[in-house]
């Protein structure tokens, strides 16, 4: 089936689909492996991007918060040590406010909870100004409680500086010694210069970068409604996405990492690298999406699957061209082979000069119609002669057709019997033969033979003995010196078929007596007027044709009235089935037993016909000869 | 300097919410899902009623903005004035100085501020139970309420820490107390050790700020027999004698707030953060979502009238005032919470 589906296709489709699949297979797999390694070398590629990204902001944030620290320290040394005068102190101030861009504000403030006095120097227009607070109580402000209590520096969350210049800072405070805890020294930086440090610092496609304090609030982010408002952890709250949490744990924790995020969020299905700031704990993350880190393999990857259909387009026509050119010769040659095959031998096979293959095929199928035309013109010689033998064996059946009386009522115009013969030949002649016949006015021949073989000799045989018997009846009495003179007949002749078993009867149509003989042949039955059968089955002798001095019996049976003889050849009980079962003796009495009246016709049928269908389909076949005889009655 | 930036943002707010009312006027005729809770009067004589919110604009006032938003209150007659916000015994203060008629105050404040020559009456209750937990670190070695002992514990320096210093009291628990204004950022920087917070704020702000829950130790102090309710709305007892029915008017108007706000979480939440940003405060959705919820679990408490003072409640703080804090002048019930 599936070479017949293939012998469907054109050697071009064959070729295309080899080539296609082919193709297909070894570009998914360099592919494959292409994108493998690019994606590799693209994520080490950005990643280290990524990298570099944050350790700039890191490194400009850290910068400037270093610097505010070691100021604070110097700051603080100066309020601790008491030789520093206030002005001395406030000119430091002055100076660092105005000429350091990374200080925003400086606060000094008094740790006298029942006289609480703070000093804000800020710088508004360029020009130094300073805010003496007195009756606000700074006690609970972050910058001033918490390195209190702590007893060490501190850097606060974002906060509005309503003191200064109403900007949200951090502030980096530290207390100070006198007497004590003398007071809270705070350097305020304004958050929007550290925002501008990390939002400035995207210049990667795809990228982006944030900032976080050390409680998880963006405090930079290219999304401005998120900065202040949004931590980390209440995004992972409001997107159900546990990853940003883990990345909010990591990030506060002073960890270095890498995470991908694949939920829509801020950071929705991109990679991050985090990396915290050493001077106040916050932590810097720089984002790229997944879609644009990939980005141009996605157009590699489109570009070679374009050059493909293209490249396989290509070939592919190439191929149909070729296969089409190629595979012209071939189709004359089918084309010539066609009409050979219909009978004109004289066409032309082409010559081709397509390849040594195609012009070897071509000499090929030249030798193969010289030799089928010699082939054929000896193959009609031998039909003619063929079809002239077999119409003469049709024309030796025909007459041997002839030979056998014709069915009548009342064979010779006797009124006082009926006989019905049948004989199928299995060829075209048979090697069967039946006849009857007067010997006189009182007595009436019958015989049924078969010669041993088929065909043209045996034929012949029976023709002999049909032609012999008639001739000699009126000389002999009994059926066993006939059947002896055909014996001899037979023994002389010498012929290849002169095997042959015979019955042969004479009836007194006086005195209702059978006189027969037995010569190696198929049993006699006598079908009674009242259904009764009965089978004579003893043999005379052997068959004729063999032994010259041959001793042959019979025996005389008086018929009643009704009594129907019934003759046939072993090409009745011989028949075979589909199944190769022998219609048999069996199958014959069968049949009797389904007769419900006496008449030759109807008997001799009623068998032919069950032999018929017993052997309908079977490839083995022989004569089948039936003869039926009823005597009404002796005429005494 | 902290004080200051709240109070100005507090002044801004105002400026806003202010404004609410006008834009209400706008609704008027407008079908609400409360309106046919309570007799409703004409619109066109409104009583204006100063209100003086305890803290900024958060989903912990949610009802009375959706009352305003939604002009419940000029249904009910009022014509309701926000006014900035401030702590507990500050906003006492303005009513004692008469610059407002009704503040928002938890239930020892309002027992505990009955003082002075000025007495204040309970018109109505907002929370039925106590939000407040005592939060420590495990890390810093505090897994049970023993472990408290020692420790530094920062308290609200406002009128909410009366119920964490009863607790202190009657748990002998040896702290020392560290008067904190509103930062969580004290506990997270471990200068102090335990912190008090709501649950429906603070408690989820420590989360947000990437505390984690297993880290915790959390006593809730509802649970441990210091079930003091909340928030509830005071007026002086003149103003209440000459305006009972703008009493009960108002307490209608803002439960039918509530009850739309917990009807329509989404727009409430809407409302709120709007105000929020409009007023540069710092907002999430996720925080006010938990602390809407809270609320209503604050609010909506089963076997309790919402908006109403229980009589056991009243005299549970009274009695633990008066055992482990401090003597309070202790009016009967129906006298704290007429019903007339």
């Amino acid at each position: 089936m599936i070479n017949s589906k293939r012998e469907d296709k054109t050697l071009a489709y064959q070729l295309i689909t080899f080539v296609f699949v082919i193709t297909l297979i070894a570009f998914v797999v360099i592919t494959t492996f292409t994108q493998i390694l690019l994606r590799r070398h693209i994520s080490k590629t950005q990643l280290d991007n990524m990298k570099h990204l944050a350790h700039e902001s890191i490194y400009l944030i850290d910068g400037i918060l270093n610097h505010v620290e070691q100021n604070l320290h110097m700051l603080c040394i100066m309020l601790s040590d008491r030789r520093f005068s206030k002005e001395e102190i406030e000119s430091v101030i002055s100076e660092a406010i105005q000429h350091d861009n990374s200080v925003h504000s400086i606060t000094l403030a008094e740790n006298i909870p029942a006289h609480q006095s703070a000093l804000v120097f800020f710088k508004e227009n360029g020009k130094l100004k300073v805010n003496d607070i007195k009756d606000i109580n700074y006690f609970f402000g972050d910058w001033f409680q918490i390195p209190l209590m702590l007893k060490k520096s501190y850097w606060t969350e974002p906060w509005v500086d309503s003191q200064g210049s109403s900007e949200l800072i951090i502030s980096f405070s530290a207390p100070y010694e006198r007497d004590g805890i003398g007071g809270i020294a705070s350097y305020g930086v304004s958050l929007k210069e550290l925002q501008s440090l990390v939002i400035d610092s995207q210049c990667m496609e795809g990228g982006n970068s944030f900032l976080i304090s050390a409680n998880g609030t963006l405090v930079a982010h290219d999304d401005m409604s998120l900065v202040m408002n949004h931590s980390l952890f209440s995004l992972a709250d409001e997107h159900n996405e546990p990853k940003l949490r883990e990345l909010g744990y990591n990030m506060i924790a002073g960890e270095t990492g890498f995470m991908h995020i694949t939920r829509s969020t801020m950071l929705k299905n991109s990679w991050i690298f985090y990396q915290a700031l050493k001077s106040n704990g916050w932590s810097v993350g720089v984002s790229v999406r997944r879609d644009v880190l990939y980005k141009d393999m996605r157009i590699l990857l489109l570009i070679n699957v374009f050059s493909a259909i293209i490249l396989f387009l290509v070939v592919a026509y190439i191929i149909y061209n070729r296969a089409h050119e190629l595979t012209k010769p071939l189709r004359e040659l089918s084309e010539a082979a066609l009409r050979i095959g219909g009978g004109e031998f004289d066409t032309h096979i082409p010559d081709s000069d397509a390849g040594l293959e195609v012009s070897t095929l071509s000499q090929s199928f030249r030798f193969m119609q010289e030799s089928l035309f010699d082939y054929i013109q000896s193959l009609r010689i031998t039909t003619d002669e063929k079809d002239k033998i077999r119409g003469d064996v049709i024309y030796a059946g025909e007459v041997q057709t002839k030979l056998i009386p014709a069915n009548t009522d009342h064979p010779f115009g006797i009124k006082d019997l009926r006989a019905y013969g049948i004989l199928e030949p299995a060829g075209d002649v048979g090697g069967d033969l039946y006849d009857y016949f007067m010997i006189d006015e009182d007595r009436f021949c019958f015989v049924i033979a078969d010669v041993v073989g088929t065909g043209i000799v045996a034929a012949m045989t029976m023709t002999m003995a049909s032609t012999l018997l008639p001739s000699l009846a009126p000389f002999y009495n009994k059926s066993n010196e006939l059947l002896r003179e055909l014996n001899s007949f037979l023994c002389k002749t010498d012929m290849e078929s002169n095997f042959v078993t015979a019955l042969l009867g004479i009836i007194n149509l006086k005195t209702g007596v059978l006189q027969y003989s037995n010569a190696g042949h198929m049993p006699l039955y006598i079908r009674k007027l009242d259904g009764e059968i009965v089978k004579r089955a003893e043999t005379h002798s052997t068959a004729l044709g063999v032994f010259e001095d041959l001793s042959i019996g019979f025996e005389e049976i008086r018929l009643n009235v009704g009594d129907e003889i019934i003759i046939f050849t072993d090409g009745v009980t011989e028949a075979m089935s589909r199944e190769d079962e022998f219609f048999g003796l069996g199958g014959l009495e069968e049949v009797f037993s389904a007769l419900h009246y006496s008449n030759p016709e109807n008997t001799a049928k009623s068998i032919v016909s069950r032999v018929h269908d017993f052997a309908e389909g079977s490839k083995y076949k022989d004569d089948v000869t039936v003869l039926v005889i009823d005597y009404k009655h002796p005429r005494a | 300097m902290r004080f200051l930036r709240m109070t100005a943002i507090c002044f801004a707010i105002a400026l806003l919410l202010l404004s609410l009312p006008a834009c209400n006027s706008k609704q008027e005729g407008k079908v609400s899902d409360f309106e046919q809770s309570e007799s409703g009067v004409p619109n066109d004589e409104l009583f204006v009623l100063r209100f003086r919110q305890k803290w900024h604009p958060q989903a912990q006032f949610a009802g009375i903005y959706m009352a305003i938003d939604k002009g419940f209150y000029a249904q009910y007659g009022i014509d309701l004035r926000l006014q900035p916000h401030a702590a507990d015994s500050l906003v006492f203060r303005t009513l004692y100085n008469k610059n407002t008629d009704i503040v928002q105050m938890d239930l020892i404040s309002g027992i505990m501020e009955n003082k002075d020559g000025l007495r204040v009456v309970n018109i109505g209750q907002v929370s039925q139970n106590s939000s407040q937990l005592l939060i420590g670190k495990k890390n810093r070695g505090i897994n049970s309420i023993a472990d408290f002992n020692g420790k530094k514990i920062g308290l609200w320096c406002s009128g909410s820490h009366y119920i964490s210093r009863i607790f202190l009291a009657k748990e002998k628990l040896d702290m020392e107390i560290v008067p904190v204004n509103w930062s969580i950022n004290l506990f997270t920087s471990n200068a102090i050790d335990v912190t008090n917070a709501m649950r429906f704020n603070e408690y989820n702000q420590l989360l947000q700020a990437g505390l984690k829950e297993e880290d915790l130790f959390v006593a809730d102090l509802s649970a441990l027999g210091y079930n003091i309710p909340d928030d509830g709305f005071y007026v002086s007892n003149d103003f209440y004698n000459e305006h009972k029915d703008i009493c009960k008017r108002f307490m209608a108007a803002t439960m039918d707030g509530w009850h739309y706000a917990f009807a329509h979480p989404e727009e409430a939440l809407d409302l709120v953060l709007r105000l929020m940003r409009k007023n540069n405060i710092p907002a999430n959705r996720s925080h006010q979502s938990w602390m809407l919820n809270e609320m209503k679990m604050l609010i909506l408490v089963p076997d309790k009238t919402p908006g109403r003072l229980t009589k056991a409640d009243y005299l549970r703080a009274v009695s633990l005032l008066q055992e482990f804090y401090q003597p309070v002048k202790a009016y009967p019930f129906e006298e704290f919470c007429p019903n007339d």
